[in-house]
């Protein structure tokens, strides 16, 4: 793990603001999933325009930057700007647009499931390189107990159980973190 | 070729297609299900020993993702049967030819990938079902011997089907990882079943 990634949001966005720009690259590849993410599996826009917002969500961060009261509310702010355009962007794209545009009770849906994603993704940077490892091959690349053990030459009677526990750290630096309130001015 | 969602049927549904001759679910479908009860009983059971037992909740998070893999296997493996019996009536009735025996073989080898994957899912639900069988609530212990039996019976019925298909040969890297898993699975089960006795 970079010392950049290690940092908090707040963090990120304070060397930022004095114009690091590996800070901005590590902020940029943070946000990047989610953002697109947000585009494409939340409001299902097209690639092209999956793009434009893209690149309008980074540009109107980086400008605007500064009008972010609460750093640590970076996310929030992110969030809300993707949401924002890319609704601008199904809007200009007119009626043409209209039949694939999710439904509402969809897209909430969507967009909390793209946020547990997210949130989880970004509290499994605080674990230890093993937990990391062993929930992503268990959990994302779905390895059996025993290709997890011969891959990591780990004693196939105890993936479970070292699973379970790293599951239990997951899960208590989850309910550590606490939302922080969108205090943005944009 | 579109197979059904069985996951959308009703249960007497399920098994009333299950029992119509000739035709997906078979066998493969039966062995994903069995395997996907085996690590729905572990989750129940790890989830209410979670008064007693630190690990509970993390294991229960693991038979739920065993459940919901094996449950989609059921339809994919039904998919992947049609494919190969489609494949082989072709080939009996438009003769042999190099494109046909290559499109045959690679339909039969993704027939006997599936029940790998449900065999290996199976050694799993087994391995968990014995460690929720060791440190579970004492009042749930026989859920998890059920469990560890269903799953083992899973791993072997699928193991089997890798076994006799046609694409499959002695020596084969697939066979032996779904006997080793039938191995696994059959041994979690014992030591399960045996601690009751």
């Amino acid at each position: 793990m970079s010392q950049l990634s290690a940092l908090s949001d707040a963090e990120l966005v304070q060397r930022c603001r004095a114009g690091s720009t590996d800070a901005w690259n590590e902020l940029v590849e943070r946000f990047s999933r989610y953002v697109y993410a947000v585009c494409t599996r939340g409001f299902r826009l097209s690639e092209d325009d999956a793009e434009d917002v893209f690149q309008e969500v980074f540009t109107r961060v980086f400008t605007h930057l500064d009008t972010l009261r609460n750093d640590a509310a970076l996310r929030p702010w992110i969030a809300q700007l993707t949401r924002r355009l890319c609704l601008d962007s199904i809007q200009k794209g007119g009626r043409e647009q209209a039949s694939a545009e999710p439904l509402a009770e969809d897209l909430a849906a969507d967009l909390e499931e793209i946020d547990e994603a997210f949130t989880v993704r970004e509290a499994m940077t605080s674990l230890s390189d093993a937990c990391k490892e062993i929930l992503d091959r268990f959990f994302a690349r779905d390895q059996s107990y025993r290709t997890i053990s011969e891959e990591l030459d780990i004693p196939s009677g105890t993936i479970a159980s070292r699973i379970a526990r790293c599951l239990s750290k997951l899960r208590i630096e989850l309910e550590g973190r606490s939302e922080p309130p969108d205090v943005s001015r944009k | 070729m579109e197979t059904e969602d069985y996951l959308g049927l009703r249960l007497d549904d399920f098994l009333d297609r299950l029992s119509v001759g000739g035709q997906a679910p078979g066998g493969g479908s039966a062995a994903a299900l069995s395997v996907a009860f085996a690590a729905g009983l572990v989750a129940m059971v790890a989830r209410c020993s979670r008064g007693t037992w630190e690990d509970a909740t993390g294991v229960a998070a693991q038979g739920l993702a065993i459940k919901d893999r094996a449950a989609h296997l059921a339809r994919t493996d039904a998919a992947a049967w049609q494919e190969a019996t489609a494949a082989l009536h072709r080939a009996g009735s438009d003769g042999a030819g190099e494109r046909r025996d290559f499109e045959l073989e690679q339909k039969l080898k993704r027939a006997a990938e599936v029940p790998l994957e449900i065999a290996e899912l199976g050694a799993d639900a087994a391995a968990l079902a014995a460690l929720v069988g060791e440190y579970c609530d004492g009042a749930y212990r026989a859920d998890a011997a059920a469990a560890a039996a269903l799953a083992a019976g899973g791993a072997s019925a699928a193991a089997h089907l890798v076994e006799v298909n046609l694409a499959v040969r002695e020596g084969d890297e697939t066979l032996r990882r779904a006997r080793a898993s039938e191995q696994a699975a059959a041994e979690a089960a014992q030591r399960t079943l045996a601690s009751f006795r």
